[in-house]
């Protein structure tokens, strides 16, 4: 099974929250300084993955879209993990763009590096949480798409997959080739690398290509949507105490949670 | 009809609470804009025709009414089929989805056949001029995003919960059939069984968690969080002690040893806040903190405290949260 | 022939066959020893051989227990004397009534041998004593048979020598026997007695002397005999780095990575483990076996002897690989558990009289289970990526690593200022609020001292300790060279850290990789500062306080004295020792890499060490380690104890007054 897993690089979201900003000139998180990690459920996409390969044989390739300068980490753990191939696509502009761009920037990777039987995905990025990106990359492809599921298995030249729903779980069969996103699970729980697989990591092939390249004009934005403003809440964590008898806290309580539509 | 076509699911054979939310999102758009509401209402069994008179009783003028065996749980596949011929007919301005499990996947693939913009978990909208301005939690919610959505047409999907029921805005409207020929043995993906684990919501994905810390004093203590959770249709988890002491399974454990986890609601009870712990969940969107300490430092980090013996508040809770929902 | 000559060569067959029969196993021995590799440190002479004689002819390391240690110097010495009376024997077997020249009749030589005889049977005595009545447990869990056969051995071989001495006065062929008072006294019981009773009484008690040394001689070769022989040279051989630094490997050239098999080891591992003599006392004071967990520092010792014996003798015999018979190393003689409990305090080398390490094996096992099997626990994983990813252990911490400044005036290194020492904050004290006040007073103390000094700020990095403790050398490697081309950067020479595992990394690690400073912890420092009247502590604290020696700081760094000389100087606490103190002090479970991962078997490391301090009365327990001050504020709060760690910095701070 030759499988293609997208990576995103995001600023490490368990970053505390004194060190979170919002740049707004790009209306981002500021990214200066600050670590970069593997979006959390993409490495869970990659682990999947590679047990599958394991199981079915086939090649794991890594694509990751971002400023080539800040990717080679994540291209590296990526490598050492035990994928074969790297594919960076170099957009210094990507951390601004939304999914539907990027979207189309991956696709034309994806047809370029030609053959695949799966395309992986996170559920959805640590940052901006879309969610979209493995039904984009289906629509593009031609390819079938289940979301946010947690383990696969190769079932006669189809697969079978684990998807989370409200109620729990919900078996799917699919067939290939398909787009498939990843929520995180104990069974895929992303690999250290072993230290001789990081070694061997630097001789693996990485291609470096630009959106230029892949021939994507740079559509500045998202076909009408604008990303008007981002702003921290706030925290006035002023806590507000709940007074009186523990009858009277509970409904209050209760009041405050319907007003946050948690309840 | 060019409008608003909202996507009301029958799926499980009666049509739930989402798509009634989703008539109180498009209604706060059809005003402003002067659209009139339609629904694609997709599903199958006995209970489409209930969920016809309910769409119309909370003001949707036209249904498009796809009714077809594959339209069943979890077959985004045969949904979208079904979706394909509504927009062609209705050639709508802007498609409202509900995010749950077949929502999202949907959108941005009808989107994607539409070329339509997009936007995804939405917690609120609003208008501004033409504009639909759509606001969401970005960052693991430690930012909202505000969404310019000029293009037309538009596929917005809504968290659920994240609108309210609306008042009924009864319509006489009409109903149109849509005749489907989906063949299951065609699309490409198969739902082949279910399974309902909402008993046992894993911490890692629960939306809400009830924390219980030493102050819970023992397993008789965590069996009233299990009782307050299961309330609140969440999960149960802890701070050190009690998994040390074996109160609970380790697995529970929460915090910079133990689990990370987001939850939109998180109840600390008897926990006293300490970095370890507080580092494992400081990325829930709201903390309810539970401490007859009124100086401990949960607190600090709540955004509602309840200062008191958690025998006493939690049944009290428990109780206001099930009269609260019967409602 | 000539009786004589007959007992002559009867006694030289014996002996040609028991020497021939102790070098076959002495060879094998040293043959299986060679299966390691590693260098062969004979330099720097004069320290290592002082350290023989200081460690082995003195005993320190065997007084450690007093008892066992006083009757262990008395068979030590005895045999180290009485060689003397058995050469003569051997001598007596060609020509009668031989003895050593020059000193052999000497009558202050001739008592030395007899008190030592007496002495020698004094400490079996001892021995029996305390095998059969004290019974600590080290010993009865030991190979009780093996011992007192021993036992049993040296028995013989003093009552046959002390017998054939005797009779040997009472038949009158004894010039020698001026100085022998107890040889002597014996003698007289003799008297009355028959000459050939007596003469047959001689001859058997000779006979059975040679027979037994004889005898003796082919099986010190084996088991935890062997440390008579090998014990020298182990000693000898020590780890000349200091204790606190493990060997670096080369990541790039090295075919496999740690150790797995028992072949692994380096040759001076595989000697300390035929120099192991099973006393047990690295288990006794081992603070993972004492809360009752799997690692037994002992076993792991023993077991590796008899994984080398077994497993090397079929790689001798040269049996092809994959034909060996061997249970897994790691998993199976070792379970991975035994290997994670290990908190690298050092306390069971501190002990070992042999002059064993114990890190470096269980280190060497680590580094195999990581970076070859990518196996270890979920929250040392967790720590091991933090630091890849975010350059410190603790994944989800609060705060930033500047965060405790506020408020504080320091200089930033890393916005261009420049000062004289590095102020190194180390992650430990930087991202856990609960150490900020100690950061905040050694920043107030340095300023009252007028000290320039500046920090990194966000240009720190962990300097990879944890990593290395946990196996990961290649990680650590890569922190290391990272920091020391960002140390030599903003040239530094001078760091002064409040961590001692990060003074330890740099001052004992960092220069394998070539960073060499002056390193100081802050406490050495403090109280260099103190004594040159730069810091006047006045205002009084009134409080009793006990010491937690960091083992990274006192055995692994040797400085016990720095941090109890600034408690001194301040006023009015009083200090009360833990039993359990300087070089016998109990790690606080945080050291190895341990903070993010303790083994819930028994007891909590820090629970135990809490009870220390309970035991002495104290309000407060004075740390010198950020990592001492969470886990003993964890343990305190979890155990109801009312001593509360405090940094050393923080009270001296509190005793310089307002306004200090
Ligand atoms: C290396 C290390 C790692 C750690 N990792 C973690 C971790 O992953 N997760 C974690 O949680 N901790 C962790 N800790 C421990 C952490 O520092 C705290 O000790 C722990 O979180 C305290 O747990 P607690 O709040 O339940 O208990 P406590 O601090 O003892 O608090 C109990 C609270 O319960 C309240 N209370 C008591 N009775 C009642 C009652 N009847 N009704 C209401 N309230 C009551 C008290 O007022 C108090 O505030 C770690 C510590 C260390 C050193
Ligand atoms: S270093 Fe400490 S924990 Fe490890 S074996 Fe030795 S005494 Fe035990
Ligand atoms: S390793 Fe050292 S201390 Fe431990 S049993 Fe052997 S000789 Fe004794």
């Amino acid at each position: 099974m030759d499988t293609i897993v997208c990576l995103k690089q995001v600023v490490d979201p368990e970053l505390p929250q004194w060190d979170f900003a919002i740049d707004p000139a790009t209306k981002r998180q500021v990214r200066m300084g600050k670590p970069l990690v593997i979006s959390t459920y993409d490495e869970n996409a990659l682990e999947l993955a590679l047990q599958l390969k394991e199981k079915t044989g086939g090649k794991v390739t890594a694509l990751t879209l971002g400023p080539q300068g800040e990717v080679k980490d994540a291209v590296r753990l990526a490598l050492a993990m035990g994928a074969d191939e790297a594919v960076v696509i170099d957009d210094p502009q990507s951390p601004q763009r939304l999914a539907a761009d990027k979207a189309s920037v991956l696709a034309a990777a994806i047809k370029r590096i030609g053959r695949f039987d799966l395309v992986l995905t996170g559920c959805e990025s640590a940052d901006w949480v879309e969610r979209a990106m493995a039904p984009f990359l289906a629509e593009a492809l031609g390819a079938a798409c289940v979301t946010f599921i947690s383990r696969a298995e190769s079932r006669d030249g189809a697969l079978s997959v684990r998807r989370t729903s409200e109620e729990g779980f919900q078996t799917v069969d699919v067939r290939l080739p398909a787009v498939l996103s990843v929520t995180s699970d104990e069974a895929i729980r992303p690999r250290l690398p072993k230290v001789k697989d990081i070694m061997a990591a630097m001789r693996k092939p990485v291609a470096n290509w630009t959106r230029a390249d892949l021939g994507a004009e740079d559509a500045g934005g998202a076909k009408g949507v604008e990303v008007k403003d981002v702003s921290i809440p706030e925290r006035t964590t002023k806590v507000e105490f709940l007074e009186g008898e523990p009858a009277e806290q509970a409904e209050a309580l209760v009041a405050r949670l319907r007003a946050l539509k948690i309840l | 009809m060019p409008g608003i076509l909202i996507v009301a699911s029958a799926l499980e054979g009666s049509m739930g609470r989402s798509s009634v939310e989703l008539t109180g999102a498009a209604r706060n758009l059809a005003g402003p804009l002067s659209l009139p509401m339609s629904a694609a209402l997709v599903g199958q069994g006995r209970g489409i025709g209930q969920a016809v008179e309910t769409l119309q009783q909370y003001g949707v003028q036209t249904v498009y009414r796809c009714e077809h065996p594959a339209l069943t749980p979890g077959q985004s596949d045969a949904v979208l089929a079904a979706l394909d011929l509504v927009v062609t007919k209705a050639q709508p301005e802007l498609v409202l989805i509900s995010a749950d499990t077949v929502g999202r996947e949907v959108a941005p693939r009808l989107a994607y056949r539409l070329r339509a913009a997009l936007a995804t978990e939405v917690m609120s909208l609003a208008v501004d001029g033409r504009a639909v301005m759509a606001r969401r939690q970005v960052y693991g919610g430690r930012a909202i995003a505000t969404l310019e959505v000029t293009a037309r047409p538009a596929v917005i999907s809504v968290k659920p919960r994240a609108f309210d029921v609306p008042q009924p805005q009864p319509v006489r409207g009409t109903v149109e059939e849509i005749s489907l020929t989906i063949d299951p043995e065609a699309l490409p993906t198969r739902v082949r069984e279910a399974q309902s684990e909402r008993a046992e919501v894993g911490l890692d994905d629960a939306q809400v968690v009830v924390g219980g810390g030493r102050g819970v004093g023992g397993p008789e203590g965590f069996k009233l969080l299990e009782e307050l959770a299961a309330a609140l249709g969440g999960a149960v988890g802890s701070s050190r002690p009690p998994a040390d002491e074996g109160w609970v399974p380790i697995t529970w454990q929460i915090g910079q040893t133990g689990k990370s986890i987001r939850p939109n609601l998180y109840v600390a009870v008897g926990i006293s806040g300490a970095a370890q712990h507080v580092a494992g969940v400081s990325g829930s969107r709201t903390i309810v903190a539970i401490n007859k300490d009124p100086e401990a430092p949960i607190f600090s980090l709540a955004h509602y405290g309840i200062v008191g013996d958690f025998r006493q508040v939690v049944p009290a809770l428990v109780a206001k949260i099930k009269a609260a929902k019967g409602a | 022939m000539s009786i004589t000559l007959l007992r002559g060569a009867i006694v030289l067959l014996m002996l040609t066959v028991a020497a021939g029969v102790s070098a076959r196993k002495l060879w094998r021995v040293y043959r299986l020893i060679r299966l390691g590799d590693g260098p062969v440190p004979l330099q720097p002479i004069g320290r290592r051989l002082s350290h023989l004689v200081i460690e082995v002819i003195g005993h320190t390391k065997v007084f450690r227990r007093f008892s066992s240690g006083l009757l262990h110097l008395f068979i030590f010495w005895g045999f180290l004397v009485l060689l003397s009376t058995i050469i003569q024997v051997f001598g007596e077997a060609f020509v009668p009534g031989w003895t050593l020249p020059v000193i052999g009749r000497e009558p202050w030589f001739v008592l030395l041998q007899d008190v030592f005889i007496v002495l020698v049977l004094i400490g079996v005595a001892m021995a029996l004593y305390l095998r059969l009545v004290v019974r600590p447990w080290r010993l009865v869990t030991q190979d009780q048979f093996g011992a007192y056969l021993i036992l049993g051995f040296i028995t013989g071989i003093m009552t046959s020598l002390l017998l054939s001495r005797a009779t040997g006065i009472a038949l009158g062929h004894a010039g020698w026997a001026g100085g022998a008072i107890v040889s002597r006294a014996v003698a007289g019981w003799f008297e009355g007695i028959s000459t050939p009773v007596i003469r047959g009484v001689f001859e058997a008690a000779w006979w059975v002397h040679i027979g037994i040394v004889l005898y003796f001689l082919t099986w010190i070769p084996e088991g935890k005999h062997l440390h008579l022989i090998t014990l020298g040279p182990n000693v000898y051989f020590q780890k000349a780095r200091p204790r606190g630094a493990l060997a670096a490997v080369d990541i790039e050239t090295a075919e496999r990575l740690g150790a797995s098999r028992a072949e692994d080891f380096t040759w001076k591992d595989n000697l300390d483990v035929f120099a192991c003599m099973e006393c047990g006392r690295c288990t006794e004071v081992c603070p993972a076996s004492n809360t009752g967990k799997e690692l037994d520092p002992r076993r792991l010792h023993t077991d590796l002897r008899k994984q080398l014996t077994a497993v090397g003798a079929q790689l001798l015999a040269e049996v092809p690989p994959d034909e060996i018979k061997r249970p897994a190393l790691v998993g199976e003689v070792f379970s991975e558990a035994f290997l994670w409990q290990c908190l690298s305090c050092g306390a069971c080398v501190e002990e070992c009289p042999a002059g064993n390490d114990h890190i470096d094996k269980i280190v060497g096992m680590r580094r195999h289970l990581v970076m070859e099997e990518a196996r270890l626990p979920e929250n040392m994983e967790q720590a091991l990526r933090s630091m890849e990813a975010r350059g410190h252990p603790f994944r989800g911490a609060a705060v930033t690593r500047t965060a405790w400044t506020a408020g504080v005036q320091v200089k930033r290194l890393d916005q261009g200022a420049t000062a004289e020492w590095l102020l190194w904050v180390g992650c430990a004290a930087a991202l856990n609020e609960r150490n900020h006040p100690s950061m905040r007073a050694l920043v107030s103390l340095l300023h009252a001292a007028g000290m320039d000094f500046g920090i990194l700020g966000d240009a720190e990095v962990c300097t990879g300790d944890p990593a290395r403790r946990i196996g990961n050398e290649y990680l650590f490697q890569t922190m290391a060279k990272q920091n020391i081309a960002t140390l030599g950067r903003f040239g530094v020479r001078r760091i002064v850290t409040i961590c001692p595992h990060c003074y330890n990394t740099f001052k004992n690690e960092y220069p394998q990789f070539g960073g060499q400073y002056e390193v100081w912890h802050h406490t050495q420092l403090l109280a260099r500062l103190l004594e040159e009247g730069r810091l006047r502590p006045n205002g009084s604290l009134r409080t009793a306080v006990t010491f937690h020696d960091p083992c990274y700081l006192g055995r692994h760094n040797g400085e016990y004295d720095a941090p109890r000389r600034v408690l001194g100087a301040i006023p009015g606490i009083s200090t009360v020792e833990m039993a359990q103190c300087r070089d016998k002090a109990f790690c606080c479970g945080a050291g190895g890499g341990l903070y993010w991962f303790e083994d819930r078997t028994g007891e909590r490391v820090s629970h135990a060490r809490t009870r220390h301090v309970a035991a002495t009365g104290a309000q407060i327990v004075a740390t010198a380690c950020p990592f001492c001050t969470l886990m003993l504020e964890d343990a305190a709060a979890a155990t109801n104890a009312t001593a509360r760690p405090v940094d050393i910095a923080e009270l001296l701070a509190q005793s310089m007054g307002p306004g200090a």
